[in-house]
């Protein structure tokens, strides 16, 4: 400690081990908190098609088409430890090829400051909701998830998956019409 | 040229350092408590770097208040330089080798 830069090495040090200590502080004082919270989602148009995936196998598999409603308040889920959300919606179904299929529709990033509470009608899927064959006509059990990934300011990558979900099924007939 | 004194004496050096721990420390904890507060971890971040500036200020230059104890010296014992010294060193190399 006896020159101008040895002191400053040793403030500039010391400072930045406390602000880890402050990061870890922060850290500790959000890992144990449950972020699970509820969601409605519901269908309003549910279709189904059998079109050639040109983007795979150019066989025809086949293609869902849905609208939703989803209505969620994701206020509780802030807090100091927590920059953004990453929500995305997953349909999960059985067939006779897979015992689990999950494809994601829709996702959604929302920041930390901007409106928490969501309530959106007839919404389009954001992607394909592809089955990798034929299992999608007349599926009698397909579940919508809410789900969404906690991007922090440190510690763990949460990922929570909503307490509501939503059970529909896909028509017995291809849809011939255009939609 | 100037003749600006810029070093500390050993208590101020200590005093410096327990000082800058001290500040650091203290910004911290308030910083920690604040920011829970209001949810906002930027807010600690910012409270630790204000802690860190006056740290910085108050330690990292030689104040005056920290030459308030300069080191007293024992008086210089003067003593007769002997001839033979030079002598003897020599023996010693020698018997070395």
């Amino acid at each position: 400690m006896h020159t101008v830069l040895t002191r400053g090495n040793a403030t500039v040090a010391y400072s930045l081990s406390v602000l880890a200590c402050l990061t870890f502080s922060c850290f500790l004082s959000t890992v144990f908190l449950d972020y699970r919270t509820d969601a409605n989602i519901n269908t309003v148009r549910v279709l189904v098609k059998n079109v050639p995936d040109y983007g795979a196998s150019r066989e025809k598999h086949d293609l869902g088409f849905v609208t939703f409603d989803l209505e969620t308040n994701l206020t509780s889920v802030f807090n100091w430890n927590v920059k953004q959300l990453f929500l995305y919606m997953t349909a999960e179904y059985k067939t006779p090829s897979n015992t689990l299929n999950q494809v994601v529709l829709w996702d959604k990033i929302i920041l930390r400051g901007e409106n928490p509470v969501l309530d959106f009608k007839k919404m389009n899927t954001k992607y394909y909701f592809w089955d990798d064959g034929n299992g999608l006509r007349d599926n009698r059990n397909v579940s919508l998830y809410l789900s969404w990934n906690i991007i922090p300011n440190a510690g763990l990558l949460p990922s929570v998956q909503a307490t509501g979900k939503h059970v529909f099924k896909f028509p017995s007939e291809y849809a011939t019409s255009s939609i | 040229m100037l003749d600006i004194p810029t070093h500390m004496d050993f208590v101020g050096q200590g005093k410096a350092e327990r000082w800058s721990r001290l500040i650091i420390t203290f910004f911290g904890v308030v910083g920690l408590i604040y920011g829970a507060i209001v949810q906002q971890f930027s807010q600690t971040v910012y409270v630790l770097g204000v802690g860190f500036l006056l740290s910085s200020l108050i330690t990292i230059p030689p104040w005056p208040f920290y030459r308030k104890n300069p080191v007293k010296w024992q008086k210089p014992v003067i003593t007769d330089p002997k001839p033979q010294n030079g002598d003897s060193s020599d023996e010693g190399k020698k018997k070395k080798k």
